[in-house]
């Protein structure tokens, strides 16, 4: 099981809540659009608080199961 | 010792009383226990008919944010999801009275054409001009430019007492400070500024010959990024803000910024200072400090109730509220929904890490949250820091929460090893 979380870049105001509870997951870039951190390193709620935070629902959370 | 003038103690507690005859209008006099009433009619069910304050048996006229408006029909939702899902839907529940009637002339005069009154595309352009000044990795630009000198300079003051006030002599004036210094006033034009907070008009004679400077030559300031900030509008045009655009947002940002980070400061304080084990956990682990604030949040927000105005009739969460209607969105009952949140009642800064809706939700969620958050990261982590053993002061009245609309603490007396 791996994990992919999609920006859409058009949603994304840059309200920077992502970064308050995936604080290592998300960063900014200089458009103020969060970017997603190689790895995503923390922790699956954390991250899943963050997708469902976001205020115009631009995250995705998406769990691929591996075969 | 900072060389930074401090403020005039006095004029301090003249302007940010809680009791004062402008803080009346949202309900200042009422010192109940909101919440149980907030508890008792979200089990009842999640939207009910009336005004936030109708239903918690408050009489009086009250102003705020989406009232008194008497012509149009009002509601309230209290659970978590119905709150959360009409901040979301910007369509059906717009953020002005003009969204949904053209030619209506009241409300919130002087902020007619502001970020918190515009919608969709218009609002979205606008934002994206000021948003990378306010994302999380500027907090130290904010911190280091216009908050830690004032934090210390207060500090200083107090220091040799081995007692104070925090409420007002503390968190009251970091936030006007650090948003009047981020136009490029100086500290000791900080309270003429604020005593113009509800007259605009006034304001704009302090920052008409700031835009202007910052026009001839950019300082490294909020103004000199807004002098700055362009946009392309569809047809591949740069546009510039005009003067009025950005007088229309400084403005706001006082109104917005420098009332409610003072309080929620404040309550955070009054709630660890009244849990000494909790403060003591805090001290030493300054990790904890950011849970603290994240549920001093979620458990009190200062201001628990924000107005929609209703664009298309809607069965929402088994209420019919039609078109024309004003939404308010009690966030202040959502942060306890106990479906959300276990012990929804308890002040807890151990319990997991999840979103509330202190700063709102949807594309007009809180522009400041992180310039907010430093403040009170700053200002609560440079007492602890620098006031030995701090705690509430035992001979003095304990603080205690009071207002509706904008709530927070009067006094915080607290005394400390000097």
């Amino acid at each position: 099981m791996s994990l992919r979380i999609d920006v859409d870049r058009e949603s994304c105001i840059g309200s920077g809540v992502c970064l308050v509870y995936a604080p290592n997951t998300f960063v900014h870039d200089d458009d103020a659009k969060a970017v997603v951190v190689d790895g995503a390193p923390d922790d699956l709620e954390s991250i899943q608080n963050a997708v469902q935070g976001c205020p115009t629902r631009a995250l995705r959370l998406i769990v691929e199961d591996e075969f | 010792m900072s060389e930074q003038p401090v403020l005039d103690r006095d004029r301090m507690r003249e302007l940010f009383d809680l009791r004062n005859s402008i803080v009346m209008f949202t309900g200042g006099n009422y010192t109940d226990d909101p919440y149980p009433i907030w508890h008792e009619l979200r089990d009842q069910a999640p939207v009910h008919a009336g005004t936030p304050h109708e239903l918690n048996g408050i009489e009086d006229d009250l102003f705020f944010h989406g009232l008194p408006f008497p012509e149009w029909p009002h509601f309230t939702a209290f659970s978590w999801t119905a709150c959360d899902e009409a901040y979301r839907n910007d369509i059906v529940f717009a953020s002005s009275a003009t969204a949904v009637d053209p030619e209506y002339e009241g409300g919130l005069r002087g902020y007619e054409s502001s970020l918190l009154t515009m919608g969709g595309a218009e609002h979205r352009r606008y934002r994206s001009l000021v948003q990378p000044s306010f994302v999380p990795a500027k907090a130290q630009w904010w911190i280091t430019n216009w908050m830690q000198a004032t934090v210390d300079a207060l500090i200083d003051t107090i220091l040799e007492e081995g007692r104070g006030e925090l409420n007002v002599d503390f968190c009251a004036a970091i936030p006007v400070i650090t948003i009047t210094g981020s136009f490029g006033i100086p500290v000791h034009q900080a309270l003429d500024v604020r005593e113009t907070v509800s007259d605009p008009q006034k304001m704009i004679e302090f920052l008409v010959p700031i835009v202007e400077a910052r026009r001839d030559e950019p300082a490294d300031d909020l103004i000199s990024v807004l002098v700055e900030a362009e946009y392309t509008d569809e047809d591949g045009k740069i546009h510039r803000l005009s003067d009025r655009e950005i007088y229309s947002f400084a403005t706001l940002l006082l109104a917005a910024g420098s009332g409610t980070t003072w309080k929620q400061m404040g309550i955070t304080l009054a709630a660890l200072l009244q849990r000494p084990d909790v403060l003591a956990a805090v001290r030493d682990d300054r990790s904890l400090l950011k849970p603290a604030i994240e549920e001093s949040l979620r458990w009190m927000p200062t201001d628990p109730a924000f107005a929609r105005w209703v664009a298309e009739d809607i069965d929402f969460h088994g209420t019919h509220i039609p078109r024309g209607s004003i939404l308010h969105i009690n966030l202040g009952a959502a942060n306890r929904d106990p479906s959300r949140w276990d012990r929804p009642d308890e002040y807890d800064i151990y319990r997991p890490l999840k979103p509330s809706l202190a700063f709102g939700s949807g594309p007009h969620v809180c522009l400041g949250m992180h310039v907010a958050r430093a403040e009170m990261t700053t200002g609560i982590g440079a007492l602890l820091d620098r006031l030995p053993n701090l705690r509430l002061d035992p001979d003095a009245e304990p603080p205690s929460p009071l207002g509706f609309y904008e709530r927070g603490v009067m006094e915080i007396p607290v005394v400390f090893d000097a």
